[in-house]
């Protein structure tokens, strides 16, 4: 039993030292993921930086014959609206439900973390979002956003 | 656990390249190629641990819960410390925006959004011989998915009128069709297109900043004196020019009928071919001046009316409004003018004006806002005689709008309104409003 104790506690005291290494280690030579967003679509959309807030405003719908289906990203979305649309989240709420009581478009659906949304872009035709994590092969990047 | 094996296995990477590192550097001999594979060993490592550490990130923000994934904000380094905190507010009006739910309507089943308010008052907000407590409207509008260029919106509204009865109305029903990214074709019953409040606001009380419309700009079943609804054809939208965007609206509905003193849409069809047409043309500048919608609309009619000697009067309605909304200011500016002719008898033509003007100011949760609206109609034009509601007046009014969140609000409006020319009353009256959104 006392075995065990010092096992578990040696154990925990070594995941906790090296997590911290780790933590440490990463955030010395490079800003936290959260500080860079990617704007990323499906390689069969065509839209260039300055489209990016009709595309998530709802006033634009297609790139040429591709039907664009926008989604939100919970974990980046305080990031994106501070730097891409500039609008305080209050505002952004406030435009879609004014954009879809008028127009009758649908506010955007929304995913809740970067991998989910990597692999949703990646997979769905006409499908753009923004993460804070290398996005990695399969999709488009739009806009590479820093600080 | 899948967490701990990745934690552990990146820092024995880290730990063991450093290992070998240290190990090579004490012990061999400084040779270029020595170095040069230590460098591209170290490099390996680090691009490994940077992988492990963002899939760590995504499996962390997969296994919190949604608030907490919404709020948990990243180490803040020293020299990030006010964006960190700014995005942390931010972070935390995102988390209230996803309670509210008003951006995350999945993309299966049908997304059904509402408005409502109940309120109290020295006097009614829409009928001022009531006073007390008073529902307001229970409102609902559909927009099925239907494809990628089929649209549809449908608004269902429930109210009680003035005798207390509950009144269902079929708001909007229209059905349209996308031409393009800049056009489309709805067919049905819609808002009519002129000025900018009938569109922006119209049974959203929780999107509008004042507890009220402007009295002339009320639906025809609530004292309205221009069609609020038309039921008709309507191509609308929009094209970026510049740093701004160019909107448009052109419609043709059936002509209006007065009766019962009432605007009457006519939506189960026309008896005779009278239409009503008009369209509207706006600019939503762009740059630093964001925020900023100027526009001009226009429509004609033939309105008749069910007096002993009915009455035919070509209205002609002539607008003007701007806006200026970013995320202080909601300024309001419309104008209207009517130049109308009596086709049935002899009196000619008649000129009349109505207008208001509307300044608010968002503080954080509170804003405080001021209104001024007057109406002064020609009451030898049948059109405004025939009409219970169109007598001339002015009001003034003062509130204050405080959100509680994204998607309820609590409003306070203190008003004084004279009518001068039919009653020649004056009155004021103190009225409060809770609305949300959903």
């Amino acid at each position: 039993m006392r075995f065990a104790s010092r096992s578990i506690v040696l154990r925990l005291g070594a995941r906790a030292a090296l997590a911290a290494l780790l933590v440490a280690t990463s955030h010395a030579d490079a800003p936290p993921a959260s500080l860079v967003l990617y704007v990323i679509c499906n390689p069969s959309v065509e839209v260039s930086e300055e489209d990016l807030r009709d595309v998530f405003l709802g006033e634009r719908q297609f790139a040429g014959d591709v039907h664009l289906t926008p989604v939100d990203n919970r974990a980046a979305q305080p990031v994106f609206l501070e730097r891409v649309l500039k609008m305080t989240p209050a505002k952004y709420s406030t435009t879609w439900t004014k954009k879809s009581f008028r127009d009758g478009v649908n506010p955007l659906p929304v995913k809740g973390s970067n991998a989910e949304t990597i692999e949703f872009v990646r997979r769905e035709v006409g499908a753009c979002s923004y993460v804070t994590t290398t996005p990695g092969a399969g999709v488009r990047v739009i806009l590479n956003s820093t600080g | 656990m899948k967490r701990s094996a990745v934690i552990l296995c990146s820092a024995l990477l880290f730990t063991g390249a450093m290992g070998s590192a240290d190990a090579a550097t004490a012990a061999a001999p400084k040779t270029d190629d020595r170095v040069a594979e230590l460098e591209r060993r170290l490099d390996a490592s680090n691009k490994l641990i940077e992988q492990l550490s963002e899939r760590l990130h995504d499996l962390e923000a997969r296994l919190a819960p949604p608030s907490a994934t919404a709020k948990a904000p990243e180490p803040p380094a020293p020299a990030q410390d006010e964006t960190t905190a700014r995005l942390a507010a931010i972070e935390r009006e995102v988390g209230e925006m996803a309670v509210a739910g008003a951006a995350s309507s999945g993309s299966s089943g049908l997304p059904v959004h509402g408005f409502a308010d109940v309120g109290a008052g020295t006097r009614g907000a829409i009928d001022p011989d009531h006073k007390g407590f008073a529902v307001g409207s229970l409102d609902f509008y559909l927009t099925p998915e239907l494809g990628e260029r089929t649209r549809a919106l449908f608004e269902l509204n429930f109210e009680v009128d003035e005798n207390g009865e509950l009144a269902t109305d079929l708001e909007r029903a229209q059905i349209g069709y996308q031409i393009s990214n800049g056009a489309t074709l709805w067919l049905g019953r819609f808002h009519t297109p002129y000025g900018y409040y009938n569109t922006a606001f119209h049974h959203g009380q929780q999107i509008s900043t004042a507890l009220r419309r402007p009295s002339f700009l009320q639906f025809e079943d609530a004292g309205g004196i221009m069609p609020a609804h038309t039921v008709g054809l309507w191509l609308t939208g929009a094209h970026r020019l510049g740093g701004g965007r160019w909107t448009y609206d052109a419609f043709v509905g059936n002509a209006q009928q007065i009766e019962d003193g009432t605007l009457n849409p006519r939506q189960s069809g026309l008896t005779e071919s009278e239409f009503t047409v008009g369209g509207n043309l706006g600019y939503l500048a762009g740059g630093f001046l964001d925020g900023l919608k100027v526009g001009l609309s226009y429509y004609t009619s033939t309105v008749g009316d069910d007096a002993l000697m009915p009455n035919r009067t070509r209205v002609n309605n002539y607008g003007l409004y701007a806006t200026f909304d970013t995320d202080r200011w909601e300024n309001l500016l419309e104008f209207y003018h009517f130049d109308n002719d009596d086709l049935s008898g002899t009196s000619g033509s008649h000129n009349s004006n109505a207008g208001f003007v509307q300044i608010a100011y968002r503080l954080e949760r509170f804003t405080p806002y001021t209104r001024y609206e007057r109406a002064m109609l020609e009451q030898t034009d049948a059109y405004f005689a025939a009409q219970t509601s169109g007598g001339s007046y002015y009001r003034s009014a003062v509130g204050v709008r405080f959100d509680l969140n994204l998607a309820s609000a609590l409003k306070l409006e203190f008003g004084r309104t004279v009518e001068t020319d039919r009653a020649r009353e004056e009155f004021g009256d103190a009225l409060m409003q809770y609305a949300i959104r959903f």
